[in-house]
């Protein structure tokens, strides 16, 4: 009982919310000097984290590995700080005080969960096409066909916009058209279609980049959720001194 | 160019007459609008733009903390030698003039980009102040830090969103393993943890002056040093 009281407090403290930052940083700091030194890091995109992850020898991922341990203790910690937090300062009269670093840390909650989410689901790959080419979607009899590759320069040919025509294609029938331009991808049955780069001649072709990426949206509500909280605290942190 | 030159004065003999902080900024001001009417774009790609715009920002953000200082001197002229020392560095790297690429020309690559400078440009006055304050032990510079970081933090925050939202329509991933993206989750752990430090007693004063020193140090790898010595989709 002694012991788990004790584990209880350690989970309850800003203390140790300040150690696994700590440690979280050497770790991130340890990556950010293997990453550029190891070529396996090239492959990282081409599957989800977690599966590459494994195939991978631990002296370039052990940063990795403990980054993830750390995340999650981290995980907890966050949620019963904020739990505390609110039990013992339900009766204060500026609530929006006490709930505003409450919804950063669950934007942030969000955002680990949404990289837990791809790090588990997403893939990334790619596929050079022209005119009239193929490519077959995984995951099901569906095919991408690309159709008209349009490109505009300026007069010192600088390429400065371009657009894609697709037809989504099941048994030879369309199932759905759509056009890719830069930063409107196409997107359906949870892909999301992009234009890497484009090569003019010989003839005109496209480097197609198809990922799957399942925690995008998660990810989207935790940004939106953190901003909310943060903007809210400083604004009334600046209506507290005024 | 000679007005980034007259800048560059304006900030080094703001040592002596202080308005000329404020001239330098108008200047700077100016240079970065006369270069966005005559690109027809942001001008913020690559270090000569981007430079300027970090020392106008600082310089920016001095003026309105100094409002709230009785002695203003060291600090201000602490940040006139860094906004000198930007737009000397400034003036020595080549300016971008050629179009964009279409991918960058978005709404979400303006704010990413514009947020990120400004929250570094706060990071840098909390560094200032966490210099100041070790010199000077007046209390209200290390808070003035703290509050420069907080509002830093927000931006910082926004900036990284709205790259991940142009990240995924550009690229169709809002993360991408790159070595910048690993500076820029250092850089975000090293200021979480810089607030959340702020709330422990021990912490405040002199630990968290060396602190906001320390994490200017790393805003500037994250930006620099990233973008120059490592292959990203950042590189300069």
């Amino acid at each position: 009982m002694y012991l788990l009281k004790n584990l209880l407090n350690i989970f309850f403290s800003l203390r140790t919310t300040l150690w696994l930052l700590g440690f979280s940083l050497v770790m991130l700091f340890a990556g950010a000097f293997i990453m550029p030194a190891h070529d396996e890091f090239q492959a990282l995109h081409s599957s989800p984290l977690f599966e590459w992850i494994q195939n991978q020898p631990l002296k370039v991922t052990w940063w990795l590995w403990g980054l993830i341990g750390i995340l999650s203790v981290l995980t907890v910690n966050t949620l019963l700080c904020s739990i505390e937090s609110i039990i013992n300062k339900r009766k204060v009269t500026q609530w929006l005080l006490l709930i505003s670093p409450q919804i950063i840390h669950v934007g942030f909650l969000f955002i680990l969960l949404a990289h837990l989410l791809s790090g588990l689901g997403s893939s990334q790959v790619m596929a050079a096409a022209g005119e009239g080419s193929e490519v077959k979607l995984s995951g099901g009899d569906t095919v991408l066909r690309v159709g008209d590759i349009n490109m505009k320069y300026d007069s010192y040919g600088y390429l400065t916009d371009w657009d894609v025509s697709v037809e989504y294609l099941s048994d030879g029938n369309v199932l759905h058209r759509d056009i890719i331009r830069p930063n409107q991808p196409s997107t359906r049955m949870g892909f999301n279609i992009n234009v890497r780069d484009l090569r003019p001649y010989p003839v005109e072709a496209v480097l197609l980049q198809i990922n799957r990426e399942p925690g995008a949206l998660w990810a989207l509500i935790g940004g939106i959720l953190f901003t909310l909280g943060i903007v809210t605290l400083i604004l009334l942190k600046i209506r507290m001194e005024k | 160019m000679w007005i980034l030159a007259l800048s560059f004065g304006a900030y080094l003999f703001a040592l002596w007459k202080r308005p000329l902080l404020y001239v330098g900024l108008v200047l700077q001001v100016v240079y970065i609008f006369s270069r966005g009417a005559e690109l027809g774009r942001l001008p913020l790609v690559g270090p000569h733009d981007t430079l300027i715009f970090l020392a106008a920002s600082m310089a920016a953000f001095a003026a309105a903390f100094a409002y709230a200082l009785k002695d203003r001197s060291r600090f201000l002229n602490s940040v006139a030698v860094i906004a000198a020392l930007f737009t000397a560095f400034a003036m020595t790297t080549p300016q971008q003039n050629s179009p964009l690429p279409p991918v960058l020309k978005t709404i979400w690559f303006e704010c990413h980009v514009v947020l990120a400078f400004m929250s570094y440009a706060l990071f840098g006055i909390a560094a200032v102040f966490g210099g100041v304050y070790l010199k000077d032990r007046q209390t209200s510079f290390e808070g003035l830090g703290y509050r420069a970081v907080l509002i830093g933090y927000c931006l910082f925050t926004l900036s990284m969103i709205f790259g991940g939202i142009w990240a995924y329509l550009a690229w169709g991933t809002y993360w991408i393993w790159t070595p910048k993206e690993l500076w820029t989750s250092i850089l975000f752990a090293y200021y979480s943890f810089y607030l959340h430090a702020r709330l422990r007693q021990w912490w405040i004063g002199r630990p968290m002056a060396v602190l906001g020193i320390a994490g200017f140090a790393i805003t500037m790898f994250t930006y620099l040093g990233v973008s120059l010595l490592m292959k990203s989709s950042h590189s300069f």
